[in-house]
Protein backbone atom coordinates (compact mmCIF):
# COMPACT_ATOMS: atom_id res chain seq x y z
CA UNK A 1 0.00 0.00 0.00
CA UNK A 2 1.00 3.47 -0.72
CA UNK A 3 1.82 5.30 2.53
CA UNK A 4 -0.29 8.59 2.51
CA UNK A 5 0.53 10.01 5.93
CA UNK A 6 4.28 11.58 6.05
CA UNK A 7 5.22 12.24 9.73
CA UNK A 8 9.07 13.18 11.02
CA UNK A 9 10.36 10.25 12.89
CA UNK A 10 11.56 12.00 16.48
CA UNK A 11 13.15 8.80 18.07
CA UNK A 12 13.82 9.90 21.52
CA UNK A 13 17.03 7.81 23.09
CA UNK A 14 15.87 4.43 24.79
CA UNK A 15 14.08 3.31 21.19
CA UNK A 16 17.04 3.73 19.19
CA UNK A 17 20.28 3.01 21.10
CA UNK A 18 18.29 0.19 23.56
CA UNK A 19 15.18 -0.94 21.55
CA UNK A 20 16.21 -1.15 18.05
CA UNK A 21 13.49 -3.34 17.51
CA UNK A 22 10.84 -0.91 17.98
CA UNK A 23 12.56 1.50 15.50
CA UNK A 24 12.60 -0.83 13.15
CA UNK A 25 9.52 -2.36 13.25
CA UNK A 26 7.29 1.05 14.13
CA UNK A 27 8.55 2.12 10.63
CA UNK A 28 7.68 -1.40 8.74
CA UNK A 29 4.17 -1.74 10.23
CA UNK A 30 3.24 1.77 9.80
CA UNK A 31 4.11 1.69 5.73
CA UNK A 32 1.72 -1.37 5.72
CA UNK A 33 -1.00 0.98 7.51
CA UNK A 34 -0.16 3.84 5.32
CA UNK A 35 2.26 5.80 7.43
CA UNK A 36 5.17 7.28 6.28
CA UNK A 37 8.05 7.61 8.82
CA UNK A 38 11.24 9.94 8.17
CA UNK A 39 14.23 10.62 9.79
CA UNK A 40 14.38 13.66 11.88
CA UNK A 41 18.02 14.42 10.85
CA UNK A 42 20.32 15.89 14.05
CA UNK A 43 17.45 15.41 16.65
CA UNK A 44 18.59 14.93 19.97
CA UNK A 45 16.85 13.39 23.68
CA UNK A 46 13.61 15.01 23.95
CA UNK A 47 15.16 16.47 26.70
CA UNK A 48 14.31 13.61 29.65
CA UNK A 49 11.44 15.44 31.36
CA UNK A 50 11.63 14.35 34.70
CA UNK A 51 16.03 15.26 34.28
CA UNK A 52 15.98 18.33 32.78
CA UNK A 53 12.67 19.76 33.44
CA UNK A 54 13.39 19.19 37.28
CA UNK A 55 16.68 21.14 36.92
CA UNK A 56 15.14 24.28 35.04
CA UNK A 57 12.12 24.24 33.10
CA UNK A 58 13.87 26.98 30.60
CA UNK A 59 16.55 24.78 29.67
CA UNK A 60 13.94 21.54 29.16
CA UNK A 61 11.58 24.17 27.04
CA UNK A 62 14.66 26.06 24.48
CA UNK A 63 16.01 22.06 24.25
CA UNK A 64 12.24 20.36 23.27
CA UNK A 65 11.84 23.75 21.43
CA UNK A 66 14.95 22.72 19.07
CA UNK A 67 14.10 19.88 17.77
CA UNK A 68 10.37 21.26 17.12
CA UNK A 69 12.19 23.44 14.71
CA UNK A 70 14.02 20.52 13.00
CA UNK A 71 10.85 19.67 12.08
CA UNK A 72 9.29 22.62 11.29
CA UNK A 73 12.05 22.92 8.90
CA UNK A 74 11.14 19.92 7.02
CA UNK A 75 7.40 21.51 7.10
CA UNK A 76 6.95 18.03 8.53
CA UNK A 77 4.39 17.01 11.85
CA UNK A 78 6.59 14.62 14.31
CA UNK A 79 5.62 10.99 15.15
CA UNK A 80 7.04 9.43 17.92
CA UNK A 81 7.24 6.08 20.34
CA UNK A 82 7.59 7.06 23.76
CA UNK A 83 5.28 8.53 26.36
CA UNK A 84 8.70 10.35 27.85
CA UNK A 85 8.86 12.39 24.21
CA UNK A 86 5.37 12.71 23.99
CA UNK A 87 5.65 14.55 27.27
CA UNK A 88 8.54 16.91 26.46
CA UNK A 89 7.96 17.56 22.35
CA UNK A 90 4.05 17.50 22.50
CA UNK A 91 3.64 19.41 26.01
CA UNK A 92 6.52 22.24 25.36
CA UNK A 93 5.16 22.55 21.21
CA UNK A 94 1.65 22.85 23.02
CA UNK A 95 2.56 25.72 25.67
CA UNK A 96 4.65 27.56 23.20
CA UNK A 97 1.97 27.78 21.10
CA UNK A 98 -0.35 29.10 23.87
CA UNK A 99 1.96 31.11 25.70
CA UNK A 100 3.86 34.11 23.88
CA UNK A 101 5.90 34.81 27.04
CA UNK A 102 7.23 31.60 26.87
CA UNK A 103 7.94 31.35 23.21
CA UNK A 104 9.83 34.91 23.42
CA UNK A 105 11.93 33.49 25.77
CA UNK A 106 12.82 30.54 23.55
CA UNK A 107 13.09 32.74 20.64
CA UNK A 108 15.66 34.31 22.67
CA UNK A 109 18.02 32.05 23.15
CA UNK A 110 17.21 30.01 19.90
CA UNK A 111 18.62 33.00 18.08
CA UNK A 112 22.10 32.05 19.28
CA UNK A 113 21.75 28.99 17.52
CA UNK A 114 20.09 30.61 14.35
CA UNK A 115 16.43 28.92 14.83
CA UNK A 116 13.41 30.38 15.45
CA UNK A 117 10.43 28.35 17.22
CA UNK A 118 7.00 29.23 15.06
CA UNK A 119 4.56 26.91 16.13
CA UNK A 120 3.74 25.92 12.47
CA UNK A 121 3.65 21.35 13.19
CA UNK A 122 1.80 19.17 15.16
CA UNK A 123 3.14 16.62 17.28
CA UNK A 124 1.51 12.83 17.51
CA UNK A 125 2.13 9.70 19.12
CA UNK A 126 2.40 6.92 16.54
CA UNK A 127 -0.37 4.92 18.69
CA UNK A 128 -2.60 7.54 18.82
CA UNK A 129 -2.25 7.63 14.70
CA UNK A 130 -2.78 3.73 14.72
CA UNK A 131 -5.56 4.17 17.08
CA UNK A 132 -7.27 6.59 14.69
CA UNK A 133 -9.32 5.55 11.88
CA UNK A 134 -8.95 8.82 9.72
CA UNK A 135 -5.17 7.73 9.69
CA UNK A 136 -4.80 3.91 9.91
CA UNK A 137 -7.55 2.90 12.58
CA UNK A 138 -8.32 -0.33 14.77
CA UNK A 139 -10.01 -2.22 11.52
CA UNK A 140 -7.07 -1.52 8.97
CA UNK A 141 -4.83 -2.86 11.75
CA UNK A 142 -6.84 -6.34 12.13
CA UNK A 143 -7.22 -6.34 8.23
CA UNK A 144 -2.79 -5.75 8.06
CA UNK A 145 -2.28 -9.08 10.17
CA UNK A 146 -0.83 -12.44 9.17
CA UNK A 147 0.28 -14.09 11.98
CA UNK A 148 -2.67 -13.66 14.47
CA UNK A 149 -1.75 -13.48 17.83
CA UNK A 150 -4.33 -16.16 18.49
CA UNK A 151 -4.54 -17.95 22.17
CA UNK A 152 -2.29 -15.34 24.20
CA UNK A 153 -3.74 -13.34 26.95
CA UNK A 154 -1.78 -9.74 26.99
CA UNK A 155 -2.48 -6.73 29.01
CA UNK A 156 -1.49 -3.31 28.52
CA UNK A 157 0.52 -0.71 30.60
CA UNK A 158 -0.79 2.99 29.09
CA UNK A 159 1.97 4.57 31.14
CA UNK A 160 1.84 7.85 32.27
CA UNK A 161 2.65 10.69 30.14
CA UNK A 162 0.96 10.04 26.71
CA UNK A 163 -2.54 10.29 28.26
CA UNK A 164 -2.18 12.65 31.47
CA UNK A 165 -2.68 15.02 32.66
CA UNK A 166 -5.83 15.28 30.70
CA UNK A 167 -6.81 17.96 31.35
CA UNK A 168 -4.11 19.66 28.57
CA UNK A 169 -4.61 17.13 26.01
CA UNK A 170 -5.99 17.36 22.88
CA UNK A 171 -6.85 14.03 21.29
CA UNK A 172 -9.46 13.63 18.63
CA UNK A 173 -10.69 10.74 20.30
CA UNK A 174 -13.04 10.65 22.92
CA UNK A 175 -11.21 7.54 24.22
CA UNK A 176 -8.31 8.84 24.41
CA UNK A 177 -9.51 11.46 27.28
CA UNK A 178 -10.47 8.49 29.84
CA UNK A 179 -7.68 8.19 31.83
CA UNK A 180 -9.31 6.02 34.68
CA UNK A 181 -9.83 3.09 32.84
CA UNK A 182 -9.33 3.28 28.94
CA UNK A 183 -9.65 0.19 26.46
CA UNK A 184 -8.46 1.87 23.09
CA UNK A 185 -5.07 0.32 23.56
CA UNK A 186 -7.26 -3.20 24.55
CA UNK A 187 -9.26 -2.46 21.29
CA UNK A 188 -5.49 -2.59 18.95
CA UNK A 189 -4.41 -5.60 20.79
CA UNK A 190 -7.39 -7.43 20.18
CA UNK A 191 -6.92 -6.64 16.54
CA UNK A 192 -3.83 -8.78 16.49
CA UNK A 193 -6.24 -11.75 17.69
CA UNK A 194 -4.47 -11.96 20.72
CA UNK A 195 -6.90 -11.58 24.06
CA UNK A 196 -6.45 -8.46 26.08
CA UNK A 197 -6.71 -8.69 29.98
CA UNK A 198 -7.74 -6.38 32.52
CA UNK A 199 -5.63 -6.69 35.42
CA UNK A 200 -5.80 -4.94 39.27
CA UNK A 201 -4.47 -0.89 39.46
CA UNK A 202 -4.03 -1.06 35.47
CA UNK A 203 -3.54 2.98 35.51
CA UNK A 204 -0.23 2.55 38.13
CA UNK A 205 2.87 4.19 36.58
CA UNK A 206 5.84 2.06 35.90
CA UNK A 207 8.08 3.73 38.62
CA UNK A 208 10.82 5.08 36.37
CA UNK A 209 9.55 8.49 35.91
CA UNK A 210 10.20 11.44 37.64
CA UNK A 211 13.89 10.94 37.96
CA UNK A 212 12.84 8.36 40.63
CA UNK A 213 15.06 5.49 38.56
CA UNK A 214 18.26 7.16 39.07
CA UNK A 215 17.28 9.10 42.92
CA UNK A 216 16.17 5.85 44.51
CA UNK A 217 16.07 2.46 42.43
CA UNK A 218 14.47 0.34 45.03
CA UNK A 219 11.46 2.78 45.68
CA UNK A 220 11.16 2.95 41.58
CA UNK A 221 11.21 -0.55 41.65
CA UNK A 222 8.68 -1.27 44.78
CA UNK A 223 6.04 0.79 42.37
CA UNK A 224 7.31 -2.10 38.95
CA UNK A 225 6.93 -4.87 41.23
CA UNK A 226 3.23 -4.28 42.56
CA UNK A 227 2.26 -4.01 38.95
CA UNK A 228 4.16 -7.28 38.35
CA UNK A 229 1.95 -8.73 41.09
CA UNK A 230 -0.92 -7.86 39.75
CA UNK A 231 -0.48 -8.96 36.39
CA UNK A 232 0.78 -12.46 37.43
CA UNK A 233 -2.64 -12.76 39.31
CA UNK A 234 -4.33 -12.81 36.21
CA UNK A 235 -1.93 -14.75 33.95
CA UNK A 236 -0.53 -13.55 30.53
CA UNK A 237 1.76 -14.48 27.89
CA UNK A 238 2.85 -10.59 27.37
CA UNK A 239 2.68 -7.02 28.57
CA UNK A 240 2.28 -4.64 25.98
CA UNK A 241 3.51 -0.67 26.15
CA UNK A 242 4.14 2.12 24.27
CA UNK A 243 7.22 3.86 26.03
CA UNK A 244 10.72 2.63 25.71
CA UNK A 245 11.46 4.07 29.42
CA UNK A 246 8.21 2.15 30.72
CA UNK A 247 9.72 -1.19 28.51
CA UNK A 248 13.17 -0.59 30.01
CA UNK A 249 11.33 -0.72 33.84
CA UNK A 250 9.40 -3.48 33.16
CA UNK A 251 12.27 -5.43 31.27
CA UNK A 252 15.12 -5.12 32.77
CA UNK A 253 13.75 -3.75 35.82
CA UNK A 254 12.41 -7.73 36.42
CA UNK A 255 15.93 -8.32 36.61
CA UNK A 256 16.59 -6.08 38.81
CA UNK A 257 13.90 -7.57 40.93
CA UNK A 258 14.89 -10.37 40.87
CA UNK A 259 18.18 -9.03 42.58
CA UNK A 260 17.11 -6.48 44.91
CA UNK A 261 13.69 -8.83 46.24
CA UNK A 262 14.50 -11.87 45.13
CA UNK A 263 10.96 -11.77 43.28
CA UNK A 264 11.38 -13.76 39.84
CA UNK A 265 8.37 -13.26 36.75
CA UNK A 266 10.12 -13.55 33.30
CA UNK A 267 7.26 -11.53 32.01
CA UNK A 268 8.39 -10.74 28.27
CA UNK A 269 7.72 -6.86 27.62
CA UNK A 270 7.13 -6.39 24.29
CA UNK A 271 6.07 -2.40 22.85
CA UNK A 272 3.00 -2.51 21.42
CA UNK A 273 5.55 -1.70 17.46
CA UNK A 274 6.99 -5.42 18.22
CA UNK A 275 3.80 -6.82 18.61
CA UNK A 276 2.25 -5.45 15.59
CA UNK A 277 5.68 -6.51 14.07
CA UNK A 278 5.31 -10.51 14.80
CA UNK A 279 1.40 -9.84 13.78
CA UNK A 280 2.48 -8.75 10.36
CA UNK A 281 4.91 -11.78 9.84
CA UNK A 282 8.05 -9.90 10.91
CA UNK A 283 10.51 -12.34 12.61
CA UNK A 284 11.91 -12.19 16.14
CA UNK A 285 15.75 -11.13 14.50
CA UNK A 286 13.90 -8.49 12.56
CA UNK A 287 12.88 -7.07 15.61
CA UNK A 288 16.22 -7.53 17.80
CA UNK A 289 13.73 -9.76 20.50
CA UNK A 290 17.14 -11.03 21.75
CA UNK A 291 18.29 -7.67 23.07
CA UNK A 292 15.41 -8.23 25.43
CA UNK A 293 16.03 -8.41 29.48
CA UNK A 294 13.49 -10.96 29.94
CA UNK A 295 13.36 -13.93 26.94
CA UNK A 296 10.29 -13.27 24.79
CA UNK A 297 10.70 -17.06 23.96
CA UNK A 298 7.34 -18.70 25.95
CA UNK A 299 5.21 -15.86 24.47
CA UNK A 300 7.17 -16.66 20.80
CA UNK A 301 6.47 -20.47 21.14
CA UNK A 302 2.96 -19.76 21.24
CA UNK A 303 2.63 -17.74 18.39
CA UNK A 304 5.29 -18.21 15.61
CA UNK B 1 8.39 -3.10 51.15
CA UNK B 2 11.91 -4.51 50.80
CA UNK B 3 14.51 -2.87 52.53
CA UNK B 4 15.51 0.47 52.06
CA UNK B 5 19.55 -0.87 51.04
CA UNK B 6 21.06 1.69 48.98
CA UNK B 7 18.61 4.57 50.02
CA UNK B 8 20.43 8.41 50.26
CA UNK B 9 21.50 8.81 53.14
CA UNK B 10 19.57 12.01 53.48
CA UNK B 11 16.18 10.14 52.78
CA UNK B 12 17.29 7.77 56.09
CA UNK B 13 18.03 11.05 58.22
CA UNK B 14 14.25 12.15 56.75
CA UNK B 15 12.49 8.88 57.32
CA UNK B 16 13.80 9.02 61.48
CA UNK B 17 12.56 12.48 61.79
CA UNK B 18 8.73 12.61 60.99
CA UNK B 19 7.86 16.02 62.75
CA UNK B 20 6.87 18.54 61.20
CA UNK B 21 9.09 21.67 62.21
CA UNK B 22 8.04 25.01 61.56
CA UNK B 23 10.62 27.46 60.00
CA UNK B 24 10.01 30.78 58.99
CA UNK B 25 7.27 32.04 56.32
CA UNK B 26 8.36 33.64 52.71
CA UNK B 27 5.25 34.81 51.17
CA UNK B 28 7.47 35.08 48.22
CA UNK B 29 8.02 31.38 47.75
CA UNK B 30 4.33 31.00 47.10
CA UNK B 31 4.56 33.15 44.43
CA UNK B 32 7.47 32.23 42.87
CA UNK B 33 6.11 28.61 42.89
CA UNK B 34 2.97 29.58 41.32
CA UNK B 35 4.98 31.52 38.45
CA UNK B 36 7.34 28.47 37.50
CA UNK B 37 4.48 26.13 37.65
CA UNK B 38 1.95 28.07 36.05
CA UNK B 39 -0.92 26.55 38.54
CA UNK B 40 -2.81 27.80 41.51
CA UNK B 41 -1.37 26.00 44.55
CA UNK B 42 -3.25 28.95 46.55
CA UNK B 43 -6.78 27.11 45.68
CA UNK B 44 -5.85 24.02 47.76
CA UNK B 45 -8.15 23.05 50.54
CA UNK B 46 -6.29 20.13 51.57
CA UNK B 47 -8.65 17.54 50.78
CA UNK B 48 -5.71 15.14 50.39
CA UNK B 49 -7.44 13.43 46.51
CA UNK B 50 -3.35 14.21 45.51
CA UNK B 51 -1.79 12.00 48.26
CA UNK B 52 -4.42 9.17 47.81
CA UNK B 53 -3.45 9.09 44.11
CA UNK B 54 -0.08 8.54 44.51
CA UNK B 55 1.99 5.70 43.59
CA UNK B 56 5.09 7.27 45.85
CA UNK B 57 3.20 7.77 49.18
CA UNK B 58 2.21 4.12 50.21
CA UNK B 59 6.00 3.56 50.03
CA UNK B 60 7.53 6.65 51.38
CA UNK B 61 7.25 9.21 53.95
CA UNK B 62 6.46 11.73 50.35
CA UNK B 63 2.99 13.16 50.68
CA UNK B 64 2.33 15.56 48.06
CA UNK B 65 -0.62 17.25 50.24
CA UNK B 66 1.90 18.21 52.57
CA UNK B 67 4.57 19.97 50.04
CA UNK B 68 1.39 22.29 48.49
CA UNK B 69 0.40 23.44 52.04
CA UNK B 70 4.18 24.51 52.26
CA UNK B 71 3.75 26.32 49.20
CA UNK B 72 0.69 28.20 50.90
CA UNK B 73 2.63 28.53 54.05
CA UNK B 74 5.59 29.81 52.48
CA UNK B 75 7.75 27.59 54.11
CA UNK B 76 10.60 27.54 51.64
CA UNK B 77 13.62 25.77 53.50
CA UNK B 78 10.92 23.01 54.67
CA UNK B 79 10.11 22.64 51.02
CA UNK B 80 13.36 22.64 49.30
CA UNK B 81 15.60 20.94 51.64
CA UNK B 82 13.15 17.72 52.36
CA UNK B 83 14.57 14.82 49.93
CA UNK B 84 10.96 13.14 49.61
CA UNK B 85 10.73 16.28 47.34
CA UNK B 86 12.95 13.94 44.29
CA UNK B 87 10.15 11.14 45.30
CA UNK B 88 7.41 12.08 42.82
CA UNK B 89 7.43 9.85 39.39
CA UNK B 90 5.85 12.66 37.87
CA UNK B 91 2.82 10.26 36.89
CA UNK B 92 0.50 13.26 37.17
CA UNK B 93 -2.29 10.90 39.05
CA UNK B 94 -2.69 13.67 41.82
CA UNK B 95 -3.27 16.56 38.63
CA UNK B 96 -5.70 14.50 37.12
CA UNK B 97 -7.93 14.41 40.20
CA UNK B 98 -7.55 17.36 41.89
CA UNK B 99 -11.07 18.59 42.60
CA UNK B 100 -9.68 22.44 42.82
CA UNK B 101 -8.35 22.04 39.48
CA UNK B 102 -4.35 22.55 40.83
CA UNK B 103 -2.01 20.51 38.78
CA UNK B 104 0.18 19.17 42.16
CA UNK B 105 2.59 17.71 39.99
CA UNK B 106 3.75 21.32 38.62
CA UNK B 107 4.36 22.49 42.01
CA UNK B 108 7.12 19.93 42.47
CA UNK B 109 8.70 20.76 39.15
CA UNK B 110 8.45 24.01 40.30
CA UNK B 111 10.39 23.10 43.99
CA UNK B 112 13.09 20.93 42.23
CA UNK B 113 13.75 24.18 39.59
CA UNK B 114 13.91 25.89 42.88
CA UNK B 115 15.78 23.79 44.91
CA UNK B 116 18.60 23.49 42.00
CA UNK B 117 19.13 27.13 41.99
CA UNK B 118 20.61 26.26 46.13
CA UNK B 119 22.88 23.09 44.88
CA UNK B 120 19.84 21.19 45.96
CA UNK B 121 19.66 18.54 43.76
CA UNK B 122 20.32 14.09 42.74
CA UNK B 123 23.35 13.85 41.19
CA UNK B 124 21.73 11.55 38.73
CA UNK B 125 19.64 14.19 37.11
CA UNK B 126 23.38 16.07 36.46
CA UNK B 127 24.60 13.07 34.83
CA UNK B 128 22.15 12.92 32.38
CA UNK B 129 22.76 16.66 31.49
CA UNK B 130 26.67 15.91 31.30
CA UNK B 131 25.58 13.00 28.49
CA UNK B 132 23.22 15.10 26.76
CA UNK B 133 25.70 18.07 26.43
CA UNK B 134 28.18 15.27 25.14
CA UNK B 135 26.75 13.41 22.89
CA UNK B 136 23.04 14.94 22.52
CA UNK B 137 21.55 11.40 24.08
CA UNK B 138 20.74 10.81 27.54
CA UNK B 139 21.08 7.21 27.01
CA UNK B 140 23.45 6.91 24.12
CA UNK B 141 24.26 4.06 21.77
CA UNK B 142 27.00 1.73 22.51
CA UNK B 143 28.66 -1.27 20.40
CA UNK B 144 26.48 -4.07 21.04
CA UNK B 145 23.76 -2.35 20.02
CA UNK B 146 25.00 -0.72 16.88
CA UNK B 147 25.78 -4.65 15.83
CA UNK B 148 22.21 -5.23 16.59
CA UNK B 149 21.09 -2.55 14.30
CA UNK B 150 23.09 -3.20 11.39
CA UNK B 151 21.44 -6.88 11.21
CA UNK B 152 18.04 -5.13 11.45
CA UNK B 153 18.78 -2.80 8.66
CA UNK B 154 18.89 0.13 10.29
CA UNK B 155 21.89 2.60 9.95
CA UNK B 156 24.99 2.01 13.18
CA UNK B 157 23.76 5.08 14.45
CA UNK B 158 20.02 6.53 14.78
CA UNK B 159 20.25 9.79 12.37
CA UNK B 160 19.54 11.59 15.27
CA UNK B 161 22.67 13.65 16.92
CA UNK B 162 24.68 10.45 16.77
CA UNK B 163 24.54 10.40 12.85
CA UNK B 164 24.87 13.95 12.76
CA UNK B 165 27.17 15.31 15.90
CA UNK B 166 27.57 18.53 14.08
CA UNK B 167 24.26 19.72 15.56
CA UNK B 168 26.09 18.60 19.01
CA UNK B 169 27.28 22.10 19.20
CA UNK B 170 23.60 23.59 19.13
CA UNK B 171 22.35 21.78 21.65
CA UNK B 172 26.16 23.08 23.92
CA UNK B 173 25.39 26.78 23.21
CA UNK B 174 21.74 26.23 24.87
CA UNK B 175 22.79 24.76 27.75
CA UNK B 176 25.87 27.18 27.99
CA UNK B 177 23.45 29.93 27.99
CA UNK B 178 21.97 28.80 31.08
CA UNK B 179 25.13 27.63 32.57
CA UNK B 180 23.78 24.21 33.05
CA UNK B 181 27.15 22.32 32.28
CA UNK B 182 29.65 24.58 34.21
CA UNK B 183 26.90 24.24 37.34
CA UNK B 184 26.56 20.37 36.95
CA UNK B 185 30.05 20.14 36.70
CA UNK B 186 31.17 21.69 39.52
CA UNK B 187 27.96 20.31 41.83
CA UNK B 188 29.13 16.66 40.75
CA UNK B 189 32.51 17.52 41.53
CA UNK B 190 32.15 18.81 45.33
CA UNK B 191 30.04 16.49 45.70
CA UNK B 192 32.29 13.21 44.41
CA UNK B 193 35.90 14.82 44.48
Amino acid sequence: MDAKHTYAFYLGCIAPNRYPGVEAAAIKTSKKLGIDLVPLKGASCCPAPGAFGSIDLNVFYAMAARNLVLAEQMKTDIALVCNGCYKSIWEVNHKLKHNDDLRDGVNEVLKEVDMEYKGTINVYHLAELLYDPMIAGVEKIRESVTNPLTGTRIAVHYGCHLIKPKKDREFAHQEMLNTEGPTWMEEMVAALGAEPVEYRYKMLCCGAGGGVRGYDIVHSLDITNEKLLNLKDVGIDALTDICPFCQLQFDRGQIEIQEKFGAVYNLPVLHYSELLGLAQGMSPQELALDLHGISCEPFLQKVL
Amino acid sequence: MAKAKGYPEALETKLRDRALHADDSNPQFTKTVEEISRTIPHMCFQCGTCTSSCPSAPRSSYRIRKFVRRVVLGLENEALTDPDLWLCTTCYSCTDRCPRDIAPTDTIMAMRNLAFKRDIIPINFLKTVQAIYKSGHGVPNNDVNRAARVKLGLTADPPTTHMYPEYIKGIQKIIDHYKLKENADRIIKEAEG
